[in-house]
């Protein structure tokens, strides 16, 4: 996987972004959010940021076992 | 002397090296005396062999069947499973153990890393710990009677301004104060001891010196598997390839089996030991583990005449990572950071490959013009604080040995032994009690590098 | 020596000398030094990796397994280099490698006699006693191929980044075929062929491709590929990727040339990258003068070099009887052709047929069903032992100076097995196939199994017209052209020729680590039942050659050993670089200076011309101290620091990170952010703020500026200004997602001239003119002024960290240097960051030692009172361990004895505790103030009691210092002097 799709810039090399952590489950305790993960085979939900290009902090669906991207979407309204 | 049977003789062996508690490590210790497993390897035996041609060896852990049941299973015959039920075996004389893989034996990680031993940590948990196992493998060879190649030829870490000198001194008087080796070198002692850096060359980032651990160095990766392998199956620990463990069977409120792609497997207690799928037997039982799983590269060249003695760490700003040591076939081998998202791919993206090399030919300009022959990847239980946990797994008698981050193979030796006492006794030994898993909630974290819950440092 | 000049396709007419060993040879222009040698009747080129076997020239490319050459004079070799890639020039020295004290008479070889102690592993089950270490030496310098290279001068390589709709591997009949077809359809190609010269083997096979000769059609396809704007790139070999990128190694001039990586992001990708040669294993197969087949061909028909003069042939399929005959019709003789197919599997009718009889009718002995058993000779070919397989006791001998051997081909699976292919068995190959590829992949021509050229041009064409389509051309593509070459191998998989278990020993499967079939066995037997773990047991294909000639030839010979399929046995993982890499290719331009960027502040060149003794600090160089200021580091900083505190100095503190936030919701949002409030800063002042990471450690600290109601500047420490961006981000676009809050990096739109010490005021004004004395005079701590300087803008704040009268100057870029100039000028000289180290310090303020990560706002007594503020972060800080006695937290330290020095990093322990630390010092400098080291540390709460004595370790740096806890501030606590 060398590439992203950034919904604001399109499709970029991966070496743009920057992986920040795996989502746990929503909801869960200030604890569970910042120390727990959800492992799975075949989805891995991921927080990005095109640290070089908009910036923005991407939600991405990615299938580990493979490194197909399965889904990518802006986390905010977008760069201004 | 050519001896029949087919099942290895069935030494006694002395009971349990004594644990060395983690206050006074330093202590002269009793060695283990083991007899070993049949036939005993040594020169003699590659002449007895020689002379009695076909069927002198024997196959090093092969042809077991699984049973219905057994006392332990250990999940996972890579390093730290095959550790586990080899001291289960051994020194708790736990009779009925089973190592149960997915796929074969010392296929993940512990044949897919860069060889590299130390115990060169900062924090006191982690350093006493990587001492007991730094010590364990100087000895492991006759231990195991199978050759690891334990090779202490000095591990540095590189100090490239004068702000590295108070991090890598306060990692080195901790070392000190516990009475394990650790040096710091200047520039000139630097040059004493890898003339082939030449520190005084212009680079970017200068070398100015850096911390060295002499009796830091390397390990045959694959030697440890196999001679863990042969060593536990010589003590009757069945060791199953091609078997995976899909699920956990419970009955009033403990496990009571393991359901496999060959079927159900009672047993009394159940040790994960899957490395870069630790994350996944988490999420199994129902309780998501502290754990993201990446890739970590690795990658070899061509073998030369020896060229490098020791081990180089080479850290520098802008995400540069290169540790570089040669191979004993003579293969420069690096490594460098995490591919930097959770992958079981185990295929590496490639500007790492680059940014590794980088870092290499940036110490070693002269190996500039050798070849990289292959790269590959391991999958890599990162922890959200860079150390591992051995603890219970919401059951009383499942138990996890996972975490391992950068340090799994250097803590082979150790986190058997000390696995093996958890699961025996029930009681964490003093050596791993700091890596309970509810270390997290309570805030005693391990973070040798103060990066915080992300294994991926910004 | 008059040697006749050779003629082949590739070479010229010059005579090129070069040296090999020392001795003096020549060759041709073209000439690769394997041909070249050969040409010269050169027959051992080197020694094997573990016997020191003799050993020859074996293949004509990269798979060479043995002639491996130290390429260079002295220090500056570089090793290994496959005779056959190593382009001949003038003057190029090369040495065989791994012999010792020569090629001819190397003492090593008596571990020959060892051999049957040798075995697979042997290493494994000895040498133990007394440790590995006591043989380690010996053995290290027995294994290495070549010399270890002690200086490499090699100019950088350039990186070039492509696009194209198809870009097609191996420029081969089915590469040109696919290029051809993608580029008719009206897609944009790019082909690559690891060659110098395009075409693949249809140089020496010849036939005919639509209505032309084979080598006119490759001429014309090229021309018309370059026509439709394709472009074509000899010497360079598709090496990796990962993901969709595809990278290309060009090596046109050899290792040492003008080397190039491409960076390819191709649409589509067909991988015709064709297939090796596979040997037959029987004992002594790796003597000098056994070659592969194809190899001979390759050496006669493009350097017009022989492979020997009298050749006995060993194969198991058709097209060794053309080979045969194109190597006759050479000038070479042979004698005999060993067909292990029975006479029943070779079939009545086609052109072996015709041609086995012709070569029967000129005395050639042409014996199907038979096998060569064994090679004859020491250091080069003499006889071949030869048997029928039906009596393999029958043997006889044929004297003949060359073994030819070809076991089939086996297909370039790298590429296409890489990211997401599975391999298949064909037993028609007797090898392995792509069986399962990503779509935007697709193997073609003899990579995909198709051996004859019709069904390689059409399997190609195929793949180029299906590439072009999926890429979105939407032109035809035609048909493809029909071929005629070769026949069609009907291959009879043969793997390895019986032998009795001794002579297994003597049966190499991978020349280059001297595995043997004995070593296949034994693996077997002690258990490495699964062909990866035979490879990493016996070394099977882990060298230069990656398992190209010896691969498959093992996993057969496994499956035979094993009683079951190939197909079962299956290949071991093949990894990238599909060919190796030089590392000086792989690292780029990213080398030397350039390893790295450098960030330099405005007044760089500046400290430079002015003695400023610039050190890395992350990608930032910065003065560490002037020269002009004292004899050394420390002379130096003592000066600058004592100058500060007296009358005033200025620092260059541009590196500051600057991020501005703007917003209707930025007061909220930093509110959220920081553990104090940044909504109740007066607009026109500024607070001193940590903000934490979510797991509640101190992330970074800084001022922030309330520029505007809606506008802040927040400042981070140097280096950190990216970081605590992305994190300010990542709320931004999560928790405050849909708010306004505007976040930009201005670290480097301002730079920051720091002016500190009592006379700074009256500098300031000096410099800055009547205009700002009033708003100098007015300003408070913690207060800023913007106005304007010289046409620009400029901020003046009054700050202080360290802890004297201070101002921070924010200005435009172009104005730092004459801003500075004229402070300089009035008597405020600068100093660096040693001084300034120094000067906090002595005010006990925190930097990037007590604030790594590890430290809590309560270990560093940070805004406690303020929690309830619901900073992120502050959730995870009331976990118990954070409360613990032993928890550590920040106290200033001094020595006991005034002259005495201790350093940070140095460990603090208890008088009872001397082995487990209860803190250890964070930072150290030697107070001029003072007269004395003071420092910072971070000690148990339990034991960090004012007046409390500890021992500062420092085993490392020379001992012992006996030291005082104190507060942490040791100069000026009231802060009556910053606030004057």
């Amino acid at each position: 996987m060398t590439r992203l799709v950034c919904p604001f810039c399109g499709a970029r090399e991966l070496g743009e972004f920057e992986f920040r952590k795996t989502l746990p489950e929503p909801g869960g305790t200030p604890f569970a959010q910042v120390y727990e993960r959800i492992e799975r085979p075949a989805l891995s939900v991921e927080h990005w940021q095109h640290v070089e290009g908009c910036r923005g902090w991407l939600l991405v669906h990615r299938n580990p076992s493979t490194g197909d991207v399965l889904g990518t979407e802006l986390l905010g309204g977008g760069p201004l | 002397m050519r001896r029949h049977g087919r099942v290895p003789a069935r030494a006694v062996y002395a009971r349990a090296c004594d644990e060395s508690p983690p206050n006074e490590p330093l202590t002269a210790r009793r060695r283990c005396r083991v007899s070993g497993p049949d036939p005993r390897y040594s020169a003699w035996s590659l002449l007895r062999a020689r002379i009695a041609g076909d069927g002198y060896w024997r196959p090093l852990w092969s042809g077991r069947v699984l049973a219905d049941a057994y006392d332990v299973v250990v999940v996972g015959a890579g390093g730290h499973g095959l550790a586990t039920a080899y001291h289960l075996a051994r020194d708790h004389g736990v009779r009925r153990v089973a190592v149960l893989e997915k796929r074969l034996v010392g296929y993940g990680n512990v044949g897919r890393n860069t060889t590299i031993v130390r115990s060169n940590y900062l924090l006191p948990e982690n350093h006493y710990f990587y001492e007991d196992s730094l010590r364990r493998w100087q000895s492991l060879s006759r231990d195991l009677n199978y050759n690891v190649m334990y090779s202490p030829r000095g591990v540095v870490d590189l100090a490239l301004s004068d702000d590295d000198w108070p991090a890598l001194a306060r990692r080195g008087n901790a070392m000190r104060l516990a009475g394990i080796d650790a040096e710091l070198l200047d520039r000139a002692g630097l040059e004493r001891f890898v003339p082939e850096l030449a520190p005084r060359r212009a680079r970017r980032f200068p070398v100015l010196g850096g911390l060295l651990q002499r009796r830091g160095g390397t390990v045959r990766h694959d030697a440890v598997a196999w001679g863990y392998a042969r060593a536990a199956s010589a003590f009757g620990v069945d060791i199953i390839e091609d078997c995976e463990v899909t699920g956990v069977a419970t009955a009033a409120g403990i496990a009571s089996g393991v359901e496999t792609t060959r079927g159900f497997v009672r047993a009394g207690r159940i040790v994960f030991a899957t490395a870069g799928h630790s994350g996944l037997i988490g999420t199994m039982l129902g309780t998501p583990l502290p754990i993201e799983t990446h890739l970590l590269q690795a990658m070899v060249t061509e073998p030369i005449k020896p060229l490098l003695h020791t081990v180089l760490v080479h850290v520098f700003p802008g995400h540069g990572e290169a540790y570089v040591c040669q191979s004993d076939r003579g293969g420069i081998v690096m490594g460098g950071h995490l591919d930097g998202f959770p992958s079981y791919t185990r295929e590496g993206r490639w500007d790492r490959l680059e940014e590794v090399v980088q870092g290499a030919v940036d110490l070693l300009p002269q190996i500039a013009g050798l070849r990289i022959l292959r790269q590959w990847a391991g999958t890599n239980d990162m922890t959200m604080d860079g150390s591992p946990i051995i603890d219970r797994l919401r059951y009383d008698n499942v138990f996890i040995n996972a975490g391992w981050c950068y340090g799994g193979f250097k803590a082979i030796p150790a986190s058997g032994s000390a696995c093996a006492t958890l699961v025996a006794t029930g009681t964490a030994p003093d050596l791993i009690r700091a890596y309970r898993l509810s270390r997290f909630a309570t805030g005693h974290l391990l973070d040798e590098r103060g990066g915080g819950p992300f294994p991926v440092r910004l | 020596m008059n040697v006749p000049a050779r003629r082949g396709s590739r070479l010229g007419a010059t005579t090129v000398r070069f040296t090999f060993d020392g001795r003096e040879y020549r060759g041709q222009a073209g000439d690769t030094a394997a041909s070249a040698l050969l040409a010269n009747g050169v027959r051992l080129f080197g020694r094997s990796i573990k016997y020191r076997r003799p050993r020859g020239l074996f293949a004509a490319g990269p798979e060479e397994p043995c002639a491996l050459l130290s390429v260079g004079a002295a220090g500056d070799v570089i090793p290994n280099v496959p005779a056959p890639q190593l382009a001949l020039r003038d003057g190029l020295v090369c040495w065989s490698q791994n012999r010792w004290p020569t090629l001819a008479l190397d003492l090593a070889a008596l571990l020959q006699a060892g051999a049957g102690l040798l075995g697979a592993g042997f290493y494994y089950k000895t040498f133990m006693w007394p440790s590995w270490r006591s043989y380690e030496p010996m053995i290290r310098n027995l294994a290495g191929l070549g010399r270890a290279p002690r200086a490499c001068e090699l100019p950088p390589v350039s990186t070039e980044h492509l696009c194209c709709d198809v870009l097609v591997a191996g420029a081969g009949p089915a590469g040109l075929a696919a290029g051809l077809a993608a580029a008719r359809a009206g897609a944009r190609v790019v082909l690559c062929e690891r060659e110098p010269v395009c075409g693949g083997e249809l140089d020496f096979e010849g036939g005919t491709i639509g209505a032309l000769a084979a080598a006119d059609w490759v001429r014309t396809t090229l021309a018309e590929l370059a026509a439709r704007g394709a472009r074509v790139l000899t010497d360079t070999a598709v090496v990796g990727g990962s993901g969709g990128l595809v990278i290309a190694h060009a090596e046109p001039g050899g290792v040492a040339g003008a080397n190039a990586i491409y960076r390819i992001r191709p649409r589509e990708f067909v991988i015709a990258t064709g297939a090796v040669e596979r040997p037959i294993a029987f004992a002594d197969n790796d003597r000098p003068g056994v070659m592969l087949l194809g190899a001979a061909e390759r050496f006669l028909a493009r350097y017009g070099a022989h492979a020997g003069r009298e050749l006995v042939l060993f194969a198991n399929h058709d097209r060794a009887y053309a080979a045969a005959a194109r190597l006759r019709a050479g000038g070479m003789r042979v004698r005999a052709i060993i067909d292990c197919r029975t006479e029943a599997e070779f079939g009545a009718s086609g052109t072996a047929v015709s041609l086995r009889d012709q070569f029967r009718r000129d005395g050639t002995e042409c014996l199907p069903g038979h096998a060569l058993l064994a090679a004859e000779g020491g250091r080069g070919v003499r006889a071949a032992v030869i048997a029928p397989l039906a009596a393999a006791d029958a043997r006889r001998t044929i004297a003949c100076d060359t073994i030819l051997v070809s076991g089939g081909w086996t297909p370039l699976l790298h590429a296409s097995l890489h990211e997401g292919g599975a391999p298949r068995y064909a037993p028609e190959l007797g090898a392995f196939v792509a069986g399962a590829e990503p779509d935007w992949r697709r193997s073609a021509g003899a990579a995909n199994g198709a051996l004859e050229l019709n069904n390689a041009l059409a399997d190609g064409w195929a793949a180029g017209a299906r590439a072009a389509r999926r890429a979105g051309a939407s032109g035809d593509a035609g048909v493809a052209p029909a071929g005629r070459g070769d026949d069609a191998p009907r291959l009879v998989p043969f793997c390895r020729s019986p032998a009795r278990r001794v002579d297994e020993r003597r049966q190499f499967v991978d020349l280059q680590n001297d595995v043997t079939v004995a070593d296949l066995r034994s693996a077997l037997t002690e258990g490495f039942q699964d062909i990866e773990h035979v490879k990493r047991y016996t070394t099977l294909g882990v060298g230069t050659e990656q398992g190209r000639t010896s691969g498959v030839l093992g996993a057969a010979i496994v499956a035979e050993l094993r009683g079951v399929t190939p197909a079962a046995v299956g290949t071991s993982r093949l990894r990238q670089p599909y060919q190796p890499v030089t590392m000086r290719s792989l690292a780029g331009d990213r080398v030397g200076a350039a390893l790295r960027p450098a960030r330099r502040t405005p007044l760089h060149d500046w400290h430079l011309a002015h003695g400023g003794v610039l050190e890395p600090m992350g990608l930032w160089l910065r003065p560490r101290y002037y020269r002009a200021s004292g004899a050394d580091a420390h002379a130096a900083a003592i000066a600058e620091a004592l100058r500060v505190r007296t009358t005033g100095g200025i620092l260059d503190g541009s590196t500051l990170g600057k991020i501005e936030v703007a917003g209707a919701d930025a007061a909220a949002f930093l509110d959220r952010m920081y553990l104090t409030r940044a909504s109740t800063i007066r607009t026109g002042r500024s607070r001193y703020m940590v903000n934490l990471r979510e797991d509640g450690m101190v992330l970074d600290d800084g001022l922030v500026l309330r520029l505007a109601p809606e506008r802040y500047l927040a400042t981070t420490g140097s280096g950190h200004a990216t970081h605590v961006l992305s994190h300010f981000e990542h709320y931004r676009d999560t928790e405050w997602s849909g708010r306004a809050i505007t976040l930009t990096d201005v670290t480097e739109a301002w730079a920051v001239i720091v002016v500190a010490g009592p006379q700074s005021r009256a500098g300031l004004g000096q410099v800055l003119g009547a205009g700002w004395q009033q708003a100098l005079a007015r300003i408070a701590h913690m207060e800023f002024v913007a106005g304007d300087f010289a046409g620009a803008g400029l901020t003046v704040l009054r700050a202080s960290f360290s802890g004297e009268l201070a101002f921070e100057l924010h200005c435009r870029p172009s104005l730092a240097v004459p801003l500075w100039q004229a402070l300089v000028d009035v008597g405020l000289p600068p100093y660096g960051l040693e001084a300034l180290d120094i000067l906090r310090v002595e005010k006990g303020y925190l930097v990037g030692s007590e604030l790594n990560g590890e430290t809590t706002p309560m270990d560093l007594h940070l805004g406690l009172a303020s929690l309830g503020n619901a900073c992120v972060g502050h959730e995870l800080l009331d976990r118990p361990a954070f409360h613990e006695p032993a928890r550590r937290c920040l106290i200033g330290i001094r020595a006991s004895d005034g002259c005495a020095k201790f350093l940070a990093g140095a460990q603090l322990v208890t008088a009872d505790a001397q082995t487990r630390p209860c803190g250890y010092v964070t930072s150290s400098v030697y107070s001029p103030t003072l007269g004395e080291w003071i420092g910072l540390a971070l000690v148990a709460r339990r034991t960090a009691i004012e007046g409390t004595v500890l021992t500062a370790c420092d085993p490392l740096r020379g001992g012992n210092t006996t030291v005082r806890l104190v507060p942490p501030v040791h100069v000026d606590p009231d802060g009556l002097r910053m606030r004057a």
